[in-house]
């Protein structure tokens, strides 16, 4: 994940999203998210190609046999 | 009787079912009940009398008749106001939703209605199910049964607080980060958030489709399995239930003697207040006494699986909400609509970076806890803050004051893990305080036991707040 948020960026997220945001609201969403940018960022993930979504469920399932 | 609204959903439904009360009777006591208590609680959003009272009168004619019946014949219950009924209002805690009447019946409630139970009402909820205090900037907060000064936790604030008051003796709530979790925990009651993929959430409010759960806020851990039984397994019209198993009854009455829990070593540890480090302590001992043993156990980085949770819950949450936020955006509460605005700034790699890593991050947590049948920690650092102190709505703090409420929360529902709060203190000021057992995947019985088991030689559930 980006270690970097701007209200730059939010912006042109929410533009994207076609989602009326003010800019005092892009500030606020950028101080906002930052901890969890940051803390994703300090922890990145590593993930196999073939990892998906469900590969999820294919774990947890295994423990209904347990 | 002496006062059927103190008795245990087991109890009232066996005296209903073996006549020594009338469904009639006790839907008036409750009624009673309620007209008290509203007025400082706040907690019900509908209240469905002459139609519950109607309810209540057939299951007795049925009784009567010698008809066979379900196992929560004629037991009044209220729900959080997201639980869709055909043909009835649902407005989820919301001005957006304000007059929607929903077009089919939950699956939830279609199964409670199947076991006989009578409906009295809708629920206090936090706007969306986006908020964890029991604020809503539309219906006024939820006031804590304990203590109208402090919040309930949310988003099942009216959940917590009515089965607190003894309103009803178990209610639905939802769980998507916390939303059973905390108000049992704030409001003294025992909490059920199931396995991920355990109970149905169809014609269910969405919040987050990769992390809503449906379950029960009740009096003790048997009354949330006597919920349970009526409402988990395969449903067609969830697939996330797919192969999901029935609820077995036996393996809640187990003995937990050859149990084993696990301590985390950290995390879930930290900035505790003297009160709920005490009953931390305090809930520990007692479980050792009935021969639980206790393993230490060092959990994969906690901070960063929250930190997945959030960007799951903020992405999800926001592209269900995209329509609304794009057309009708100030009809929102600031606060829920700050929040939804977050969700924004993760672009769809990210969001998907983070959904992937749920199947990895359970295998390391399971590896992690090795055979252990549990993971016990406090639910949150302290008892319930006050109303006024957690009014942040989408003021500059409001994300870190989120933050820090739900910090013990998130990985259990980014894992989709089993959760059960029951009442296991006191604080000195007298307000409750929950324990969290977290569960194995599909081990939501075996939390049952060893809820029902500390609740055998505790009586924090029993308590009930003073009448006000």
């Amino acid at each position: 994940m980006s270690d970097e948020v701007t209200p730059d960026r939010i912006a042109a997220m929410a533009a994207a999203a076609r989602v009326p945001i003010s800019p005092e609201a892009c500030v606020s969403v950028t101080r906002s998210v930052m901890p969890t940018v940051a803390r994703l960022s300090a922890h990145p993930i590593t993930l196999a190609l073939e990892t998906e979504p469900s590969s999820f469920t294919v774990v947890q399932r295994r423990e209904i046999r347990r | 009787m002496s006062d059927v609204t103190a008795l245990s959903l087991a109890e009232i439904a066996a005296a209903i079912r073996t006549r020594k009360v009338s469904s009639v009777e006790v839907t008036r006591a409750l009624l009673a009940r309620i007209a008290a208590w509203q007025p400082t609680l706040n907690c019900f959003v509908r209240l469905e009398a002459e139609a519950a009272l109607a309810q209540a009168a057939a299951a007795d004619a049925a009784l009567a008749r010698g008809d066979t019946v379900g196992a929560l014949h004629g037991v009044p219950l209220a729900h959080k106001d997201m639980y869709y009924v055909e043909g009835a209002l649902a407005e989820c805690g919301s001005r957006i939703r304000k007059g929607f009447v929903a077009p089919a019946t939950s699956t939830a409630l279609v199964r409670l209605a199947a076991a006989g139970t009578v409906r009295l009402g809708a629920l206090h909820m936090a706007e969306f199910a986006y908020g964890p205090t029991g604020h809503n900037a539309h219906l006024g907060p939820a006031h804590n049964a304990w203590d109208p000064t402090r919040i309930t936790g949310g988003s099942s604030s009216g959940s917590g607080t009515a089965v607190a008051a003894r309103l009803t003796y178990a209610a639905l709530g939802s769980d998507t980060g916390g939303s059973i979790r905390l108000p049992a925990h704030f409001c003294g009651v025992t909490g059920l958030k199931p396995t991920y993929g355990r109970v149905s959430r169809a014609n269910a409010m969405p919040l987050s489709f990769s992390l809503d759960t449906v379950g029960p806020l009740a009096r003790s851990a048997e009354d949330c399995s006597l919920i349970l039984a009526e409402i988990a397994g395969a449903d067609p019209d969830d697939p996330t239930t797919a192969g999901a198993p029935g609820w077995d009854v036996r393996k809640t009455r187990r003995s937990v003697s050859d149990l084993a829990i696990g301590i985390p070593s950290a995390f879930y540890t930290d900035d505790l207040d003297a009160d709920v480090a005490r009953t931390f302590d305090d809930t520990l001992a007692t479980l050792r006494r009935l021969g639980v043993r206790t393993v230490a156990v060092a959990l994969p980085d906690q901070a960063a699986v929250s930190a997945a949770a959030r960007v799951v819950l903020a992405a999800e949450a926001t592209s269900l909400h995209a329509p609304w936020l794009r057309t009708r955006p100030e009809d929102y509460g600031p606060q829920v609509r700050a929040r939804l605005e977050n969700g924004l700034a993760f672009s769809a790699v990210e969001y998907l970076e983070a959904l992937r890593w749920r199947g990895p991050a359970l295998a390391e947590h399971l590896a992690a806890i090795g055979d252990v049948d549990a993971v016990i920690t406090p639910a949150s650092t302290s008892a319930a803050p006050t109303i006024v102190e957690t009014d942040v709505g989408a003021g500059p703090d409001a994300e870190a004051a989120i933050a820090a409420i739900t910090s013990f929360m998130r990985p259990v529902n980014y894992l989709g893990l089993p959760g059960l709060v029951v009442p296991a203190g006191w604080s000195a000021g007298g307000l409750p305080i929950g324990m969290q057992l977290i569960g194995r995947p599909f081990g939501d019985e075996t939390l049952i036991a060893l809820g029902a088991a500390f609740q055998a030689v505790t009586d924090h559930h029993r308590k009930a707040p003073p009448d006000r």
